[in-house]
């Protein structure tokens, strides 16, 4: 099987990677929001992208395995938004303080 | 698959599983069904501590106060060890090991027509964990504190504070335990996909599949896809314990929910992983007794591909009165009834299988009718519970607790009766005693719905879980619902007495039982073109594969059975 495989241009997708890094470091010193989220989850989306398209051979892959990689980000998905309701909207702190107080709880339903 | 339609009989390698020592046989075996008895043989050990404690408690439950007869006292921190590990033990140690491992490791290479898993060493080493898995769990009853006492849920603060479960070094131990199940289980199911899919005989294409390895891969590939979050909980909660981390501790900011869905993402995926097995045992069993094709094979496989599929996306249903936001309850009702349909298009099948055939009640036909049965009871009154606004009132009640065993005592343990009947004659080359074996069936299966059928009662009569003694709730201390309690114990006892006649029988007719045929029950797969018991490497010739698993009563034909590797006659 390895040896069927074509092999990418390592080096030129190692510079690629270097060049997205420092715009997603530089992207944020702007201090524009929608830049700021752009050049974070955006760029770091391509540069996921890159490394296992090429470093993880997935390019040369079977349909089956980019299947398979598509179904554990479904399930990530899956899980992240049943989850975030529950968890990232009210900063850890429902147990603590919320209980006494009534408009919290009006609020939260 | 092509290449295995274009490949030629081959000689097995026979000389190549030449007879091996003590050690390596039965002590450290590469072949799948001494690995497979391991299993087996570990789980039903594990099923008589896991049913030990559900006498000890239903004691207790039955006479509050007073001394159970080969136990002692049950105090109320002992009584949630027993809960605890009686749960975990009958899925993690019974369900999973006997099910899916053991069945899974005997019959997947035999029925797919090859001479063993194709990484026999893997398979060696998961069970090696798993034994490590149990011997820490037993460890855990003996440490300082007890066994764990936290729930099989193991929901925290409880279970991440000792001065909550006053069960220590039980608690983490009890972490441990389960995480390294999993990684065992993570191995063997590895395995079996990668069997299954690379190692089937000539001809063998996925259609010609029987359902019963069908159903197990499709059981470990959910495993494999929804145990991730859990083992990344079960390190954040051992963290909690040990090392004083704070990710599920609301005083140190963390949250308790996040635990409740790492665990029910896997959790209610793990219902779907053993009742696959099972349903797929039951399927094969009620073919061969009813002498029919399986009705609908494609649809009954779609059907477990759709009920794999959604047991994603109804995890939270377990959660409902747990603080979770309630747009999302919604969400997870609608799932919930959503799964129901391709389960119960399953159930339909089954029973048309069975419409006009010519059903022979021997042992292993009792105990597949006796799941479709029960299981059928499971699930309705599941349907009840994944409705948010009934949930509420049910929540934790005798009700839930009554549909949970109306699944997963079919699953487990009617589900391993069927099986080991059915395959009892190839494993040990010998036949189980019939009449005993109906004898065990309706001492098991009369007592099981006088255990379970007034809990719902008991449930519906606002009768909490999780309480070691009614009588410091006036509400629940009334005669009439002690005399529930008095009859779903005695009922329990009974059905253990009966087990004595399955050891009896199985042990009986190990050595002594009349000799079985390579075939005692006519049927098509593979497994049975073999001799009884099967020799290393199994196969003396590698079968090749003509047809599918199921060609009973095939018109035109002298026989009412076509098995898969006999050559088609010549026209």
């Amino acid at each position: 099987m390895s040896e069927a495989y074509a092999h990418p241009n390592y080096v030129k997708i190692w510079i690629w990677l270097l060049v997205l890094l420092a715009l997603s470091v530089a992207g944020p010193m702007l201090e524009i929001p929608t830049l700021t989220i752009i050049t974070a989850f955006g760029i770091a989306i391509v540069k996921a992208f890159l490394v296992a398209a090429n470093f993880m051979h997935l390019k040369f892959e079977k349909k089956i395995i980019w299947f398979l990689l598509l179904m554990s980000i479904c399930m990530l998905g899956v899980f992240f938004f049943g989850v975030a309701p529950d968890i990232m909207m009210t900063e850890g702190d429902q147990w603590i303080d919320c209980i006494a107080d009534k408009s919290c709880v009006e609020q939260r339903l | 698959m092509s290449q295995a339609a274009t490949a030629v009989q081959t000689d097995t390698n026979a000389e190549h599983h030449e007879e091996l020592s003590f050690l390596y046989k039965y002590i450290l075996p590469t072949d799948h069904k001494i690995i497979a008895m391991q299993y087996i043989f570990t789980g039903m050990i594990m099923a008589v501590i896991g049913g030990y404690f559900a006498y000890a408690f239903r004691m207790q439950l039955a006479f509050p106060g007073e001394l159970v007869p080969l136990y002692g006292l049950v105090g109320p921190g002992e009584y949630n060890m027993l809960v605890t590990n009686h749960g975990t033990i009958m899925i993690f140690w019974v369900a999973m090991p006997v099910l899916i491992a053991g069945f899974g490791n005997y019959i997947i290479p035999l029925m797919i027509g090859c001479d063993d898993m194709v990484f026999p060493r893997l398979n060696r080493l998961s069970y090696q964990i798993f034994l490590a898995s149990t011997l820490v769990l037993i460890l855990s009853f003996f440490v300082k504190g007890g066994g764990f006492g936290g729930a099989w849920t193991a929901y925290p603060p409880l279970s991440s504070v000792a001065e909550y479960s006053l069960t220590d070094w039980g608690a983490s131990l009890w972490v441990l335990a389960v995480a390294l199940e999993f990684v065992s289980f993570l191995l063997g199911g590895i395995n079996f996909v990668t069997t299954t899919m690379n190692a089937r005989a000539p001809g063998m294409k996925m259609m010609d599949i029987p359902i019963a390895v069908w159903f197990i891969v499709l059981a470990v590939i959910l495993f494999m896809a929804s145990v991730g979050p859990l083992i990344a909980g079960a390190v954040m909660l051992f963290m909690d314990q040990r090392i004083g981390t704070s990710f599920f501790l609301p005083s140190g900011g963390g949250d308790p929910l996040l635990w409740q869905h790492l665990f029910w993402f896997f959790g209610h995926p793990e219902v779907y992983v053993v009742l696959l097995p099972t349903l797929g045992i039951v399927a094969d069993i009620i073919t061969v007794f009813s002498r029919k094709k399986l009705f609908g094979y494609k649809t009954v496989l779609y059907t477990a591909f759709a009920t794999g599929g959604l047991s994603f996306v109804v995890w939270a249903h377990h959660q409902f009165i747990a603080g979770i936001d309630p747009r999302m309850a919604n969400v997870f009702v609608v799932t919930t009834v959503l799964i129901s349909i391709p389960l119960a298009e399953m159930m339909f099948s089954y029973i048309a299988t069975l419409y006009g055939g010519s059903i022979e009640l021997k042992t292993p036909m009792l105990w597949a009718l006796s799941f479709i049965a029960a299981f059928l009871i499971g699930g309705v009154t599941g349907i009840y519970l994944g409705a948010s606004a009934l949930d509420v009132y049910f929540h934790d009640s005798y009700f839930v607790l009554a549909h949970f065993h109306y699944t997963f005592f079919p699953i487990t343990i009617i589900g391993m009766f069927a099986a080991i009947t059915f395959w009892f004659p190839k494993m040990f080359g010998r036949m189980m005693n019939d009449t005993l074996g109906k004898i065990h069936f309706w001492g098991t299966f009369i007592p099981f719905n006088c255990i379970f059928l007034p809990l719902f009662f008991l449930g519906l009569a606002g009768q909490h879980r999780r309480i070691y003694n009614y009588n410091h709730f006036p509400d629940l201390a009334t005669q009439e619902l002690q005399n529930i309690r008095i009859f779903a114990t005695v009922s329990l006892i009974v059905m253990l007495c009966f087990q004595l006649v399955f050891i009896y029988n199985f042990f009986v007719s190990m050595f002594k039982g009349k000799k079985a045929p390579d075939n005692p029950w006519n049927a098509n797969t593979l497994e049975w073109s073999t001799p009884s018991p099967p020799p290393h490497g199994n196969f003396k010739t590698l079968p090749t594969v003509y047809r599918g698993a199921y060609e009973y009563s095939v018109p035109g034909r002298e026989m009412d059975y076509w098995p898969q590797n006999e050559p088609p006659e010549e026209s």
